[in-house]
């Protein structure tokens, strides 16, 4: 598999292509909004990148959405060649006060050690039963540079270029972000168009 | 400087007096504001504004240059520069790609361009009586432990890190 270790080695090309076509049906967005059903209207965290498309379909599911992009602070903070544990004081809510977490690809976007401090602190945000949203670039996706991730009826979601964000993109086995996403529980897995897997974790 | 723009409906050749059919507060780049606005005309901010801002039945727009620290009650809100605090609007809150916005949105709806530099609490307005949206069958909800709720995240705000 080819991976860009480096934003600068990433086919610049791509990145410029504002709407992509390709899209699939996500079942694991799609567990996460019935999970959160079977609750009380709860809170969701998402940072992702901003996306006016998933701030509607969350904010009219859940009673308080909380949208803390980490992709544009990475961005910035890579940018002027800050270390990324800075970026994680942006990550400030109090413990166990989410029902849901969307990290989307951003463990895809950081070392080990930096994704093992995002897992740590979506650990403690949180509640016990908690769930996260991973997405795990294959190659193909890889090469399409940064997206978000628009989601769309009946759980289609459709990529949408971020050509803002020229972030690094990591390549790793499915096993080794697995072990990295300790302590949180591995729930379902499914592998989608384009090759890239999602994951559904969960917290005891 | 405080600017008031207005536009006039020049008429036909008969009228001689025009009539103003929109109108608008301007606050130029050069003015610091410290404390409260009230207000029932659309509001324009270029320059720094700290405190509260009341305009509830008319729109609020921070400009590019805008710099806001402040409660906002408004009809409709548009932040293309930088602001800090929580709105409340009535109707719709218009968040532009150039916009740095840290607090909490209580609006009836929203929308946000791409590559705003957003932390934010987002709470949509829902008619009475009307649940959110649900994909699971009413009679399969259990009930669930009482929410807890994050602090406030009206603050200080760290872009560009």
């Amino acid at each position: 598999m080819t991976f860009f270790a480096t934003s600068s080695d990433r086919p610049r090309q791509d990145s410029d292509h504002r709407f992509k076509t390709v899209d699939y049906t996500s079942n694991v967005l799609q567990l996460f909004i019935e999970s959160l059903d079977r609750q009380p209207p709860g809170q969701v965290l998402d940072l992702g990148p901003v996306c006016q498309e998933n701030i509607r379909f969350f904010a009219e599911r859940v009673k308080r959405l909380y949208v803390c992009d980490m992709f544009i602070r990475l961005e910035r903070c890579l940018g002027k060649g800050n270390p990324v544990d800075r970026i994680w004081h942006e990550l400030d809510y109090p413990p166990e006060s989410f029902d849901g977490i969307l990290i989307w690809e951003l463990a895809d976007r950081l070392d080990d050690d930096e994704v093992r401090a995002l897992v740590k602190l979506c650990y403690i945000m949180l509640k016990p039963g908690g769930m996260a949203v991973v997405l795990v670039l294959g190659e193909q996706a890889a090469r399409l540079g940064v997206n978000s991730f628009v989601i769309g009826q009946d759980f289609k979601v459709g990529l949408r270029s971020q050509p803002h964000l020229r972030l690094p993109i990591r390549g790793r086995q499915n096993r080794d972000v697995l072990a990295m996403m300790t302590p949180l529980k591995p729930a379902k897995s499914f592998i989608c168009r384009l090759g890239f897997m999602e994951f559904l974790f969960t917290r005891d | 400087m405080l600017k008031k723009s207005k536009k006039f409906n020049t008429g036909t050749a008969s009228s001689h007096v025009p009539a103003p059919v929109e109108g608008k507060t301007i606050i130029g780049e050069q003015i610091i504001i410290d404390g409260a606005i009230r207000g029932k005309e659309d509001l324009l901010i270029e320059g720094s504004v700290k405190g509260r801002i009341e305009v509830e039945t008319h729109h609020l727009t921070v400009g590019p240059r805008g710099q806001v620290e402040a409660e906002i009650q408004a009809a409709n809100v548009t932040i293309s520069g930088r602001l800090v605090g929580n709105i409340n609007a009535a109707g719709k809150v218009e968040i532009t790609k150039e916009a740095d916005f840290n607090g909490e949105i209580t609006a009836k709806s929203i929308s946000v361009e791409d590559g705003a530099y957003l932390k934010a609490v987002i709470e949509l307005k829902r008619e009475p009586h009307k649940q959110p949206v649900s994909v699971v069958k009413p009679e399969e909800k259990s009930a669930s432990e009482p929410v807890k709720e994050p602090l406030t995240l009206a603050g200080k705000s760290s872009k560009g890190n």
